[in-house]
C-alpha cells in the first residue's frame, strides 16, 4: 500500500518518468528477492532524482534485507538528512546502526521512530539498564510473548538485578541485605553450604529481615533437611503471618515429615491467604486425605484441575482422585479419573526420573 | 551447683548416650577378604554401577550362616568382543565364605566348586533355595550374559547344573528368587531382567560430566518365570503364565500372598517406571494389577526408580506391605496393604519420605532389629552415579546405610554404628552369630562387605526354621504368625540378595509365644506356650 502511494506520489514529481520506472522495477525485483537487481534500479533512480528521501529509504531497506547493514547505513543517513521527520528513515537507520553494533548512535533514531523494543535493546547494549527494562516492558505490552522481547527483557532485568546487587555489595558489604543477596546468588549457583552461611549471617545482623528465613528454609528443603526447613519456614510465618508462601512451604515441610494435622492447618491458612494456588490446593488435598477428610481432599483436587491447566499437577490430582474413588468403591469414577490422568500425563510426557537431567545420550 | 544437681546432669548424659546408641557394630570378621570388583570405566558401562549380590545361607547345614558374595567382573574401556569379564581370574570370582565356630570365615570358593564362573557373565545377584528338596540349599547366580544354577552336592560342594536345568536365561538378569507359585511342593524360580543392553550398545549420558544413562534410554525387557518340573529341570513359563506380557526394567523382586488366597504373589521393583504387582491367579497364570491395586506409582502418580523391594508386614496388621527403595527426591515408597487387594502409599505418614528423600536405596530389609515386636528398616545406600556430587552437591555417591526403628508404625532414624559411608548395593539379613538378634551383610562397590552385627539388648526373641513336607522343603510361602506378628517365609527380597531363610521374631518382654503356621499346602499348625529365646524347627504336619 505504502509502495503504491509512494509511486503515485513520485510519478507527478519526477522530471522524467524514468526515475519512477526504476523505482517500480526495483520494488518488483526486491519482491522476487533479487536484491542486487533492486539495488541497481534504486541507484539508477537516485541518479535521476537525487533529492528524493524515499528512494534512499528503499535502497537502505534493500541492503538490510540482504543483511548488509554496513551498506544500508549510508543511504539511510542520506534519507534522514533529506527528510529529518521521516519516521521510517529514522527507524531503519536505528535498526541498521544497532545491527551493526553502533547502539549508542542508534538510540536517537529509534527514539524518533518510537520503537520501544529496539530502543530497549540498544539501551541494554550500552548499559542503560533501567531505561531498557522500561522500554522492553512497554514493547511487550504491544507484543506479548514475543520471544525476542522476552529474551532481552530477561537479560536486561538480570543485569539490572546484578548491577543493583553489586552496588549494594560495594556500598554496604557487611550489611544484612548484602549477605542476603550473596545467599541468593549462591542458591542459584546451587552452592548450598555458602548460601546457608550467608543467610544465617544476614539473620544474625537483622533477625527480622523478611524473606531470609524463607530462603534459608528452601536451602534446607533442597538438602532434604525437613526439620530445619520447618524451623525456618515457621520463623518466616511468625514474622510475616500474612505471607501465603511461608504458610505453604511450612505446610509442605510438615507434610514431608508426616506431621499431618499441623501440615493441614498451615496449608489451609495458605489457601485462605492466597486462594486458588494450585500447589497449595494439591498439598492441602494430600494433607486432608491423610487426616481422614476425603471430602476436603476431593474438593481441593477438583479445584486444582479447575485452575492448574493441563500440567503435571493436574495429572497428579486426577491420579489422587482415581485412588480416592477406588478406595470408596466407585470404580467407574476411578477409571474415568485414571483415563484423565493417563491423558494429561502423556501430554506432559516429561520424565519424572531424577536422572532425567543426565538423560541425553552423548 | 550442688552435688545433687551434678548427679542429675550425669544421669541425663548417660540416658542420652544410651538413647543414641547404635543398633549395630560394624565388623570385619577375619577371613572375609572379598572386594567387589565392578571395574568402573570412562565408558560408563551401565552394569558397572549395579552389582553385587549377597547371600546368607547355611550351605553345609552346620548351623552357622555362611556368606556368598557375587562379584562383577573385569571391564575394559572400550570392551572388546567376545566379552569375557575375566571371570577365570581369582580377583573376579564369586566367593563363598564358610563361617567357623569362632565367627571367622574361610574362603571355600574353590573347594566348593564355585570358582568356575562361565566367561561372558558379569555377576549381579544371587538366589538361594532348596529346589530339589534334599535339605541342602542350592544357589542361583544371576548376571549380565548368563546365569548359573549350582546344585548343592550335600558334601560341601556344588555342581553347575544350569544346562540340564535349563535356567541360563539371557540378557541382563538382576534379582532372582525361589518360590512355589503353583503350590506343588517344588520351588520355582523368578528372574528379573533389567533392560535390553549390551556393551556394544552402551550409551553415555550427561552434559559436562559423563554419567551412566538412566534406564529409560534402553528398551524395556521381560522377567522370567521358571517352573520346577521336579526332576531337576525347569520349564520357562514366562509367556504362558503372563509374566512376559509386561515388559519392565526390573531390578528387585519380593514374594508374599498379599490377598490371602493361598497363592504367592510377586512384586517387581522396576527402575524409572511403574512397579509391577503380579497377582497369582492360582491357575498357573498371573495378572499384573499394580496400578489397580495402588502399588505402581506414588500417591502423586509419579513413577519410581525401583531398586530393591521387601514384601512383609511392617505394622502387624497381618497383611504383607511393600517397601521399595528408590533414588533421591522420590522417597522410599511404602505401599500399605489395606486389605481387599488394595494398597495405600504411606511414605509420608510413616516418616519414611523424610528419612529417605535425599538418599539412594538398594538392598532393603524389614526385620525386628531391637526385638520389640515391630519390624524395623535397614537400607543399603549410595547413588548410582559415581560423580553425582559434581552434578548435585546435595547428593552423595557413598552413603551411610539407613537404619530406622519402627515406633508404632512410624520409622525413626537410628544409628547404624558406622560413620564410614560407602556405595552400598546388596544386603542380606540373618542372625549371623546365632545370638537371637538380626544382623546384616552389605556389599559395596569396589569395597569390602560390611557385616553389621547387632549390639543386642534385653528383649526376647524366637527364630523359626520351617521344614516343609507336602510343601517345599524350605517352607517358602508359608505365613507364620507369632504373638500378633506376621512373616512370609522367603529368602528373597532386598536387592540382588538372599537372606537367612529362618524366620526371626522379636518378642519384647514376652517369654512365651503362640505360633500359627499356614503352609503353602494349606496345612495349618498352631503351637502354644512356646518358650522364647530359642531356635525352633517346625516340621510340616502330615495332614490338615
Amino acid at each position: 500500500m505504502i509502495q503504491l502511494l509512494l509511486l503515485a506520489w513520485l510519478a507527478p514529481q519526477t522530471l522524467a518518468g524514468d526515475a519512477a520506472e526504476h523505482v517500480r522495477r526495483g520494488l518488483e525485483a526486491r519482491k522476487q528477492a533479487r536484491y542486487d537487481a533492486a539495488i541497481e534500479e534504486f541507484r539508477e533512480a537516485i541518479e535521476l532524482a537525487p533529492n528524493l528521501a524515499e528512494v534512499f529509504v528503499y535502497l537502505g531497506e534493500t541492503y538490510m534485507q540482504k543483511r548488509d547493514y554496513a551498506a544500508a547505513i549510508e543511504p539511510l543517513r542520506k534519507a534522514v538528512k533529506l527528510s529529518p521527520n521521516s519516521v521510517a528513515a529514522h527507524g531503519l537507520l536505528g535498526y541498521a546502526l544497532l545491527a551493526h553494533g553502533f547502539a549508542a548512535d542508534a538510540i536517537p533514531h529509534l527514539e524518533r521512530a518510537g520503537d520501544k523494543g529496539a530502543l530497549g535493546v540498544a539501551q541494554l547494549e550500552i548499559g542503560r539498564l533501567q531505561d531498557a527494562v522500561g522500554n522492553l516492558n512497554a514493547a511487550l505490552a504491544d507484543r506479548p510473548n514475543d520471544p525476542d522481547l522476552l529474551y532481552y527483557l530477561a537479560r536486561a532485568s538480570g543485569l539490572l538485578s546484578k548491577w543493583a546487587a553489586d552496588a549494594l555489595l560495594a556500598a554496604y558489604p557487611d550489611s544484612a541485605r548484602a549477605h542476603e543477596v550473596l545467599g541468593e546468588n549462591y542458591f542459584v549457583l546451587r552452592q548450598m553450604a555458602n548460601a546457608e552461611k550467608e543467610f544465617i549471617q544476614a539473620l544474625r545482623l537483622r533477625a527480622d529481615l523478611p524473606g531470609v528465613h524463607l530462603a534459608l528454609g528452601q536451602v534446607y528443603a533442597g538438602a532434604f533437611q525437613w526439620a530445619k526447613a520447618e524451623e525456618e519456614f515457621r520463623a518466616e510465618a511468625r514474622l510475616r503471618p500474612g505471607n501465603a508462601e511461608a504458610a505453604y512451604r511450612l505446610g509442605v515441610a510438615l507434610l514431608q515429615q508426616g506431621k499431618i494435622r499441623d501440615a493441614r492447618a498451615e496449608l489451609e491458612r495458605a489457601n485462605q491467604l492466597r486462594p486458588g494456588m494450585p500447589e497449595t490446593l494439591y498439598s492441602l488435598g494430600k494433607a486432608a486425605l491423610l487426616d481422614g477428610d476425603q471430602v476436603v481432599a476431593e474438593r481441593a483436587w477438583r479445584k486444582v484441575i479447575e485452575v492448574a491447566g493441563e500440567g503435571s499437577l493436574t495429572a497428579q490430582a486426577h491420579f489422587q482422585l482415581a485412588n480416592l474413588y477406588r478406595k470408596q468403591g466407585d470404580n467407574a469414577k476411578a477409571e474415568r479419573e485414571m483415563a484423565e490422568y493417563n491423558k494429561v500425563q502423556n501430554a506432559v510426557s516429561k520424565s519424572a526420573d531424577p536422572r532425567a537431567q543426565f538423560a541425553t545420550p552423548k | 551447683m550442688g552435688r545433687g544437681t551434678r548427679s542429675f546432669l550425669r544421669l541425663a548424659v548417660i540416658v542420652v548416650s544410651v538413647a543414641a546408641a547404635a543398633i549395630f557394630e560394624p565388623k570385619e570378621p577375619p577371613g572375609l577378604d572379598f572386594t567387589l570388583q565392578h571395574s568402573p570405566t570412562p565408558h560408563k558401562y551401565l552394569i558397572e554401577t549395579m552389582p553385587g549380590g549377597v547371600a546368607l545361607l547355611d550351605y553345609d547345614n552346620d548351623g552357622l550362616l555362611d556368606i556368598l558374595l557375587v562379584n562383577g567382573g573385569r571391564l575394559t574401556s572400550p570392551m572388546q568382543l567376545p566379552e569375557s569379564f575375566g571371570r577365570g581370574n581369582e580377583q573376579y570370582w564369586n566367593r563363598l565364605y564358610r563361617q567357623n565356630p569362632d565367627g571367622s570365615f574361610t574362603d571355600v570358593t574353590h573347594e566348593a566348586g564355585l570358582s568356575r564362573v562361565p566367561d561372558g557373565s558379569y555377576g549381579m545377584g544371587v538366589a538361594v533355595g532348596d529346589y530339589d528338596n534334599d535339605g541342602y540349599s542350592d544357589v542361583y547366580v544371576t548376571g549380565y550374559g548368563r546365569n548359573v544354577l549350582y546344585r548343592n552336592n550335600r558334601d560341601g560342594t556344588f555342581r553347575d547344573v544350569t544346562a540340564k536345568a535349563g535356567v541360563a536365561a539371557s540378557g541382563w538378569s538382576a534379582s532372582a528368587g525361589f518360590f512355589d507359585y503353583d503350590n506343588d511342593g517344588q520351588l520355582d524360580l523368578f528372574v528379573t531382567r533389567y533392560v535390553e543392553w549390551d556393551t556394544q550398545r552402551n550409551k553415555i549420558c550427561g552434559g559436562e560430566w559423563r554419567t551412566y544413562c538412566p534406564p529409560g534410554v534402553f528398551p524395556a525387557t521381560t522377567s522370567i518365570l521358571y517352573r520346577n518340573r521336579g526332576d531337576g529341570t525347569f520349564e520357562d513359563v514366562s509367556r504362558s503364565s503372563g509374566i512376559a506380557s509386561k515388559a519392565g526394567r526390573a531390578l528387585g523382586v519380593a514374594f508374599a500372598d498379599y490377598d490371602e488366597d493361598g497363592f504367592t504373589d510377586v512384586f517387581v521393583a522396576n527402575d524409572g517406571m511403574r512397579q509391577y504387582l503380579f497377582h497369582n491367579n492360582g491357575n498357573g497364570t498371573f495378572t499384573e494389577v499394580g496400578l489397580e491395586a495402588g502399588a505402581a506409582l506414588t500417591a502423586d502418580g509419579r513413577p519410581l526408580s525401583g531398586m530393591g523391594a521387601v514384601f512383609q508386614d511392617y505394622d502387624n496388621d497381618g497383611r504383607p506391605d511393600i517397601l521399595v527403595t528408590v533414588l533421591p527426591r522420590e522417597g522410599y515408597a511404602l505401599f500399605h496393604n489395606d486389605g481387599g487387594g488394595q494398597f495405600s502409599y504411606r511414605s509420608l505418614e510413616t516418616g519414611l519420605a523424610a528419612l529417605s528423600s535425599g538418599s539412594s536405596g538398594w538392598g532393603v530389609g524389614l526385620e525386628d532389629f531391637d526385638n520389640d515386636g515391630s519390624k524395623d528398616l535397614f537400607v543399603a545406600q549410595g547413588h548410582v552415579l559415581d560423580n553425582v556430587e559434581s552434578i548435585d552437591p546435595s547428593l552423595r555417591y557413598r552413603e551411610l546405610p539407613l537404619v530406622a526403628l519402627n515406633r508404632d508404625g512410624r520409622f525413626e532414624r537410628a544409628e547404624s554404628g558406622t560413620g564410614v559411608p560407602f556405595a552400598g548395593r546388596g544386603a542380606a539379613f540373618g542372625d549371623v552369630n546365632n545370638d537371637g538378634w538380626m544382623d546384616v551383610v552389605v556389599s559395596g562397590l569396589g569395597d569390602r562387605p560390611r557385616v553389621f552385627l547387632n549390639r543386642r539388648g534385653d528383649a526376647h526373641w524366637l527364630t523359626i526354621a520351617l521344614r516343609g513336607a507336602r510343601s517345599n522343603r524350605d517352607g517358602f510361602g508359608a505365613r507364620v504368625r507369632v504373638n500378633g506378628q506376621t512373616r512370609y517365609a522367603t529368602a528373597g527380597g532386598s536387592y540382588l540378595s538372599s537372606s537367612d531363610k529362618r524366620l526371626h521374631f522379636g518378642l519384647g518382654a514376652a517369654t512365651t509365644a503362640r505360633i500359627e503356621v499356614l503352609w503353602p499346602s494349606g496345612i495349618r499348625q498352631t503351637l502354644e506356650g512356646v518358650r522364647a529365646d530359642q531356635f525352633l524347627e517346625i516340621r510340616e504336619a502330615e495332614r490338615r
